[in-house]
């Protein structure tokens, strides 16, 4: 890898590390916040992260294994912010539920005698 | 108010002191950059290194001990067992940091022989108290597991994060003693050293916090236990699942196998999907409650804290992770740029989140109020991050000039530290520092002050 070549490259991973999290702030806005911008602003950080990963993928002298690695994070980065909020409200609505249905075992679930 | 609730208030006095001693020198460090006399036949900047990276080390562990004194009473509804030599130990404790500071500043060196590992240096970065403290050390850690796990026996009850805490503090007890140095190889040295920094920080540490900032969520929002003890359950697994073989981004180039490169570059890159949950669980939260409590500044903190988690450990981690950039970026400005972001969003946020809860209790306070508290938090967070930004440009000049192009000559050394902007950078950082060190004095006085001197505000219940 020519000098250069390694400062680009790790510029870049910052860059596509970066872009993930802001997508991943502003969906989560998005969905607290029902403004058409802030929906826009996480695809446009969405689509900047793809685009990082893809020059991550064309441009720099990665080998093909650590390329594929970049692919599948990004995978799982676009993915983590929507399964994380689903994931959330499940269990947020499930306590809400059933601490209305059942108060008085609400704390008992909470100890594990030993 | 528990004694154990007593004694954590004495162990955050000695933290927020520590963090305080930590700032000035890593600001004195930083000048060294800029005029290297400085302090020439005095104080070497080796020893004013030391000491602001043992101080970091040991007023996040004071912190983190003081949470857990605080939280623990309440958590298992009994006073904690084996106070009174908890008590008595603190002040061993801070007695014996205070020695060891001594013995650098005034002694700084000797000769290479047994004695100087047991009463100057053991000469092992970031733990370099010598022998006796270090023993010390290990019997404060071995009380304090003794208190947690003893109050739970005691109470004959635990709860999902007692459980998941008792069980962290076994390795990090264990670990802490490869502190002891016993290889003559460097390379095998190295190997299991970084077995105590990084699993320490990337490992236990990182569940110690999580169990901190769980236990300090249903305080501060209210959040059900089985929701926070849920999401502790998987982010502790996705954190130890990446950040264990994490481990591996450390062995690329102190004599180990090549198969490291693969193993650290391929669980290192992971390290920042589970940091993005955690940001994502952090918006849910606050939006939950739109951003509506009664201690702002607590939850500004907890919120700086998954932030630059985030940032710090995943953005900065992962431009230097992959073997191939780590190359040329290890032992730079660069990875010094990552390690203070790092430390400062995933440890110190969340420690200084739990004292403006604590003082919210002990100072009965219904509402957390002010303004003194917004400016320490911009200060703060401004110059950690100018910092982190100028020594990233600097670490920048030392991997390309210096290593990739000169090829890590004592010619390029000196070629990179002259670079004009290297040269911007450090100064940079030292004026950001400056900033960082106010932010710093307007948070103790806010901290002091806190309920003092705003208007009597409604008693809350006494701490639970």
């Amino acid at each position: 890898m020519s000098p250069l070549a390694s400062l680009e490259t790790g510029l870049f991973l910052g860059l596509y590390a970066l872009l993930a999290g802001i997508w991943g702030v502003l969906w989560a806005l998005a969905q607290l916040r029902l403004m058409p911008i802030v929906a826009g602003s996480a695809v446009a950080a969405c689509v900047l992260h793809v685009l990082a990963a893809v020059t991550i993928v064309l441009w720099t002298p990665l080998g093909f294994g650590w390329k594929c690695l970049i692919v599948g994070s990004s995978l799982a980065f676009l993915v983590i912010p929507p399964i994380t909020w689903r994931l959330l409200r499940r269990t947020h609505d499930n306590e809400r539920s059933e601490h209305d249905r059942q108060p008085s075992q609400h704390s008992r679930r909470l100890v594990v005698r030993l | 108010m528990y004694r154990a609730q007593t004694l954590a208030l004495k162990y955050f006095a000695a933290a927020i002191t520590f963090f305080g001693v930590m700032a000035i020198t890593g600001l004195l460090s930083s000048y060294y950059y800029i005029n290297p006399d400085f302090l020439f036949g005095i104080l070497p900047f080796n020893i004013m290194k030391i000491l602001h990276i043992n101080t970091l080390v040991i007023w996040l562990l004071m912190g983190f001990m003081g949470s857990i004194y605080w939280f623990l009473p309440g958590e298992l509804g009994r006073e904690t067992v084996g106070i009174r030599a908890a008590e008595v130990l603190f002040y061993v404790f801070c007695a014996a940091v205070a020695v060891v500071a001594v013995v650098f500043i005034f002694v700084q060196y000797g000769g290479s022989n047994e004695a100087v590992l047991w009463l100057i240096n053991q000469g092992r970065k970031y733990v370099e108290a010598p022998r006796w403290a270090a023993l010390g050390i290990v019997v404060v850690m071995v009380v304090f597991a003794y208190n947690v796990i003893g109050t739970a026996i005691a109470a004959r009850k635990t709860t999902g994060i007692i459980t998941v805490l008792m069980i962290d503090l076994i390795p990090l007890i264990l670990l802490y003693l490869i502190a002891f140095p016993a290889i003559s190889n460097m390379s095998a040295d190295l190997f299991w050293w970084w077995w105590l920094v990084h699993l320490w920080v990337e490992a236990t540490w990182e569940v110690l916090i999580g169990c901190i900032m769980a236990l300090a969520l249903m305080q501060l929002l209210g959040t059900p236990r089985r929701i926070v003890e849920a999401w502790l359950y998987i982010e502790v697994a996705l954190v130890l699942g990446t950040g264990i073989l994490g481990l591996g981004h450390h062995y690329f180039w102190i004599g180990t196998p090549g198969y490291w490169l693969a193993i650290g570059g391929f669980f290192s890159a992971l390290e920042p999907l589970p940091l993005l949950g955690m940001v994502v669980h952090a918006v849910y939260d606050a939006g939950a409650q739109h951003m509506k409590t009664t201690n702002r500044p607590a939850l500004h903190w907890m919120m700086a804290e998954a932030f630059g988690n985030f940032i710090g450990a995943g953005v900065w981690g992962f431009m230097i992770t992959l073997p191939q950039v780590n190359l040329y970026a290890h032992g730079t400005q660069w990875t010094v740029s990552h390690g203070h972001f790092a430390f400062w969003g995933a440890y110190a946020c969340g420690i200084i989140s739990v004292l403006y809860l604590v003082l919210q209790r002990t100072r009965n306070l219904a509402v957390v109020q002010g303004q003194l508290w917004k400016w320490s938090f911009a200060a703060l967070n401004l110059g950690l991050v100018g910092m982190t930004g100028a020594l990233l440009v600097s670490g920048f000049v030392q991997a390309f000039v210096e290593r990739a192009i000169g090829g890590s000559t004592l010619e390029a050394f000196i070629s990179g530290q002259e670079n004009a902007w290297f040269v911007d950078g450090m100064v940079a950082r030292f004026l950001l520092a400056i900033v960082f060190t106010a932010g710093y004095v307007v948070l103790v006085w806010d901290l002091v002050t806190l309920g003092r001197r705003a208007p009597a505000i409604a008693a809350v219940s006494p701490a639970q």
